[in-house]
């Protein structure tokens, strides 16, 4: 009885050690704790293992842990990476180390931001609205291919993803964009189509470009002045800067709002005359009907 | 008079006619059902409504081939009247006279019963008329601004300069703000006046014979019935 007691402990113990061992680089033992935890520091482990990223071990860009219960975990960010987290921390508050891996394996795409009206805001003028990877792409743990619907830069989610920001009243007014922005490309018969799914109706980044967008200002922007015409020619071919005129985002003109309302004076007077008119109709018919009680007609 | 000399009914609508009006009400309402998806894409049920009309795209090619479609049979119907013109057999029955006006305010009395009879109407009455001339505004108003927004690289050097900040904006409304008006005078007043109203509910079958019953003529068109037959009825 004895020795089995002991030969139970010994395994028991064994195995332990061997836990121990991998623990530093097995995203499983982190959800051990963060997949049960509550709050920010929460992973759901399905989402997560369904997720792009999620064959990842979590110390792969939580490069830096804090707290003593994470001691001899954490692996060690290079200098490039530190240095970006720097930048980063006014931005993303939880893991900026995190935050400023993406670069690791995406280099191509932080080269195109770091040149963009968004990334300069947030590397440069160290402002903190410009976004960062997370701030379009939703939670690092979570990203799903761009294909997918759940993806916030999917085709069809990517209008409520840039409205985030650009629907605010404040931004359009510290950063000079047209105010309605959003309102007018939603009501524009662009926003219509791809809101009833057309998969060639352009949403935001389709002309305005996405990790290298500029400021329409800028003369490289693809809406420029200068490149409208070819962005615009990428769908409508034989495009004229006559023709690019149509699309510019600004409040409605008030000759065409003066036209709008005629039109609804217009409809809603012919739509009272005509209700009236039917109503009379219908009451004299049974009147009618009433005093000839045959329904026949004379 | 003599009643048997009368016919039952009389041919008002001849074959070419009656489907001019199948192709026109078929393309109207292709154009309506997709139309209306895009006019309201952000209520519901916009989405599912356009998904059963094959998606986006293909419901874009419904609503620009029924468009075309629809303009087509217009453009027919010119020749259809030039031609009934030449042979003769065109009676200027649908063109907008003083009297429909006095038609108008005589039926409005006879409405709130202070008139005993109806208006003496010809042919056609002042609604028939204006439901027929609200095709030719709706054909420039909505059939132009289509045509602009189905090729709008290829009108855009018609627009002078000072326009471009409104025109579109103003050719999007006009597109489905008139299309809107059209759908609703269709529905009410076409439908109860052609259709709907007790003798000839629910269906005016008319629209597939052409013809309509004598008593309905003398009723509802009591300057028509006199008209062809009056001088029966004098002799």
């Amino acid at each position: 009885m004895k020795v089995v007691f002991r030969a139970v402990v010994l395994l028991l113990l064994a195995f332990a050690a061997i836990t121990q061992a991998h623990a530093a680089t097995d995203a499983a033992t982190c959800l051990g704790c963060h997949g049960a935890m509550e709050g920010a520091v929460n992973v759901n482990q399905e989402k997560y293992t369904k997720s792009v990223h999620g064959s990842f071990d979590c110390v792969m860009c939580h490069m830096t842990l804090k707290g003593d219960q994470h001691k001899g975990l954490a692996g060690k960010p290079d200098k490039v990476t530190k240095d970006l987290a720097a930048l980063l921390a006014a931005k993303s508050k939880i893991d900026p180390v995190a935050q400023a891996a993406c670069t690791q394996c995406h280099p191509d795409v932080y080269e195109a931001y770091k040149a963009s009206v968004h990334g300069q805001n947030v590397l440069v003028k160290k402002s903190t609205d410009g976004p960062v990877c997370t701030s379009c792409h939703g939670s690092p743990h979570y990203i799903q291919p761009k294909t997918s619907t759940e993806s916030a830069v999917n085709h069809f989610n990517i209008v409520k993803t840039c409205g985030t920001c650009h629907e605010e009243k404040i931004m359009s007014e510290k950063y000079k964009f047209s105010e309605n922005v959003m309102e007018r490309y939603k009501e524009s018969f662009h926003g219509r189509k791809l809101k009833v799914g057309h998969p060639g109706a352009p949403a935001c980044s389709d002309c305005h470009g996405a990790h290298d967008i500029k400021d329409v200002k800028d003369p490289s922007s693809p809406v420029s002045p200068a490149n409208k015409v070819k962005t615009c020619g990428k769908c409508h071919k034989g495009a004229t800067p006559q023709f690019v005129a149509a699309i510019t985002h600004q409040p409605l003109h008030p000759v065409a709002h003066f036209i709008e309302i005629s039109l609804v004076i217009l409809t809603v007077s012919t739509f009272i005359f005509i209700i009236i008119h039917v109503m009379l109709e219908i009451i004299t018919d049974i009147r009618e009907r009433v005093s000839r009680k045959g329904g026949k007609h004379e | 008079m003599n009643n048997s000399a009368l016919p039952s009914e009389v041919e008002r609508f001849d074959l070419s006619a009656r489907i001019q009006h199948i192709i026109l009400f078929t393309t109207f309402l292709l154009l309506s059902f997709t139309g209306w998806g895009l006019k309201y894409a952000y209520r519901d049920p916009a989405t599912a409504w356009i998904s059963f009309w094959g998606g986006a795209k293909m419901a874009g090619i419904i609503h620009r081939v029924a468009g075309i479609t629809m303009l087509l049979v217009f453009t027919y119907h010119q020749f259809y009247l030039v031609n009934a013109a030449r042979k003769g057999g065109l009676r200027l029955t649908l063109v907008p006279m003083p009297k429909d006006i006095i038609d108008l305010v005589q039926n409005f009395m006879y409405f709130l019963g202070l008139r005993k009879e109806p208006p003496y109407f010809g042919k056609f009455t002042y609604m028939q008329k204006f439901d027929y001339w609200a095709v030719y505004w709706g054909m420039l108003i909505i059939g132009v601004s289509g045509f602009f927004l189905a090729f709008p690289v290829t009108v855009s050097p018609l627009f002078p300069s000072f326009t471009l900040p409104w025109i579109w904006d103003a050719i999007g409304a006009m597109h489905s703000d008139e299309a809107l008006l059209a759908v609703v005078f269709i529905l009410i007043a076409h439908f109860y006046g052609e259709h709907l109203r007790s003798d000839v509910f629910p269906m005016n079958w008319l629209w597939l014979t052409g013809k309509m019953p004598i008593d309905q003529l003398k009723h509802h068109h009591p300057a028509e019935y006199d008209y062809l037959f009056g001088e029966k009825k004098d002799k």
